[in-house]
């Protein structure tokens, strides 16, 4: 069992996304809760030469925020996390101080890292036959550059790393960074994921996976339907989520505003197959993380599911809830907001780690929508269609699985100032 | 291609460093240092590259020792002027 006595609280004081639901924490809200999807035909110059034309695309224009000097040295994928970075900042109400920048750093997750940049190298190396690469190549692609621009931005000295485990890249990045804090090695973290996959290659890549969802021509933006009978895969998004963590200490310390309070973190790895979700590994997932937390497992009352809308994952993540909760299962809630935000990879973690922090902020359960078919095999309560309120709202979860099989999940707790 | 002359050469990567760096033109000296129009080193790599895709160049790596605006300027100019012997 964990040793409560000996460890700081960590708490949650700042939140910012970008993100296909909008690039504020109003915005958000204001889809998320109101069961609107952000999952659309894809605007970019490739889409006759892909078979699903759909996806959760965030609306972000770094020259909005940046300078040309700034954005150009930058993939779209680092470009939305410093952004963020400086939201959750601002939104944190936090002054990153000579004294505090020692003990602050930023944990992240992604899952392709620069993808863009990358794919622009060997588009000019194998299509266009040039014989060399621009000078930021390596820089822009490499999977750090992000948390680095992060770093540099401002000029945190703590750690600084990041998380590359697929899907589960930033729940990685926030439960790690949330035991920094801890276990005392830092004060304040900013921790999240940043996901720009968007490429033709790499849309090019699922494709051939046979994961995606087929496009639903009745309405596009219903493409994604999670534990509905009729859901045929998942929906590719980008954007990025990033939270700041702290010690509860530090927080009341400079009369920050609490969104909740991270309980506990779970981490296991199913080591059964490189896709197939495993029952045993995502309920290992959702163990560790209750038993980190120190709660009995039936005081969780809402689960944000991994919920991805393939066929095989919504099956094994509902029989793991059955599982680990037993009877439990059929008296929490469940949702998946892939549905409306699509699956943001190594930024999908945190994305619904902020949603759960708001769902605990606000006891407001976020909708699975697109479910008006349910899957007799996915028997729970998935909050279908529409969100609801439920009082009291004290413990929820975040799960995050992962091709790879990693899996992590958060335990969240209300705070009451 | 025709050879440039210097002062085409010296407007043209004026004309990149004010895109790459945001700033006016007009605000750029020919002996400008490139540290105080807020190059760094990656910048400086950076601004080679386009001078080499402009004027269809190849820059050695030994003969990157410059501090201003000029002395990119008089190097592009030397290697244009070679390529087009």
């Amino acid at each position: 069992m964990s040793n409560i006595s000996s460890r700081c609280r960590v708490v949650i004081t700042g939140l910012s996304v970008v993100s296909p639901l909008g690039n504020t924490i109003a915005e958000l809200s204001k889809q998320v809760f109101g069961g609107i999807s952000g999952i659309k035909l894809l605007d970019v110059p490739f889409a006759d030469k892909l078979d699903c034309k759909i996806a959760a695309q965030a609306s972000f224009d770094p020259a909005d925020h940046f300078t040309k000097h700034t954005y150009g040295m930058l993939d779209r994928t680092s470009q939305m996390a410093l952004h963020t970075s400086i939201e959750a900042v601002k939104h944190a109400g936090l002054e990153i101080t000579d004294q505090l920048k020692p003990r602050m750093g930023i944990y992240l997750g992604t899952g392709m890292g620069g993808a863009h940049s990358v794919e622009d190298g060997y588009i000019r190396l194998y299509r266009d036959g040039l014989s060399r690469l621009k000078p930021f190549t390596v820089l822009m692609g490499m999977n750090n550059a992000a948390a680095s621009a992060i770093a540099l931005e401002h000029q945190l000295t703590g750690p600084n790393l990041t998380f590359s485990t697929a899907c589960s890249s930033s729940s990685v990045a926030i439960g790690e960074a949330s035991r920094l804090i801890r276990h005392g090695y830092a004060d304040v973290m900013l921790a999240g994921g940043s996901e720009a996959l968007l490429t033709f290659g790499t849309i090019k890549a699922w494709e051939a996976l046979r994961t995606l969802a087929a496009q639903d021509e009745s309405d596009l933006t219903t493409s994604c339907k999670p534990f509905s009978a009729d859901r045929t895969g998942l929906v590719l998004g980008e954007g990025a989520a990033i939270l700041v963590l702290e010690s509860y200490e530090h927080a009341m310390a400079r009369g920050a505003t609490i969104y909740a309070e991270i309980l506990g973190y779970g981490s296991a790895s199913d080591s059964t197959h490189i896709t197939q979700p495993s029952v045993n590994g995502q309920a290992a997932t959702m163990q560790a993380a209750i038993l980190d937390a120190d709660l009995p497992a039936d005081a969780i009352q809402y689960i944000n599911a991994h919920g991805t809308g393939t066929v095989l994952n919504d099956v094994a993540e509902s029989n793991a809830i059955k599982k680990v909760f037993g009877d439990h299962a059929y008296e929490l809630s469940v949702s998946s907001t892939k549905s409306m935000h699509g699956h943001l990879m190594g930024a999908a973690g945190a994305l619904e780690a902020i949603i759960t922090t708001l769902a605990v902020y606000t006891d407001t359960l976020p909708p699975t929508i697109n479910l008006k078919n349910p899957d007799p095999e996915c028997d729970l309560d998935y909050v279908p269609n529409v969100a609801k309120t439920l009082p009291k709202l004290n413990y929820a979860m975040s799960n995050s699985f992962a091709f790879g099989g990693t899996g992590a999940a958060l335990v969240l707790k209300k705070i009451t100032q | 291609m025709t050879t440039p002359t210097l002062d085409e050469v010296a407007q043209a990567l004026s004309q990149m460093v004010a895109d790459k760096m945001d700033i006016d033109v007009a605000s750029i000296q020919a002996d400008s240092s490139l540290q105080s129009l807020g190059l760094d080193s990656l910048d400086i790599f950076d601004l080679i590259f386009s001078a080499e895709d402009h004027f269809k160049i190849k820059v050695p790596n030994d003969q990157i020792k410059i501090e201003t605006l000029h002395d990119v300027s008089v190097l592009v100019h030397k290697l244009t002027v070679e390529q087009n012997k």
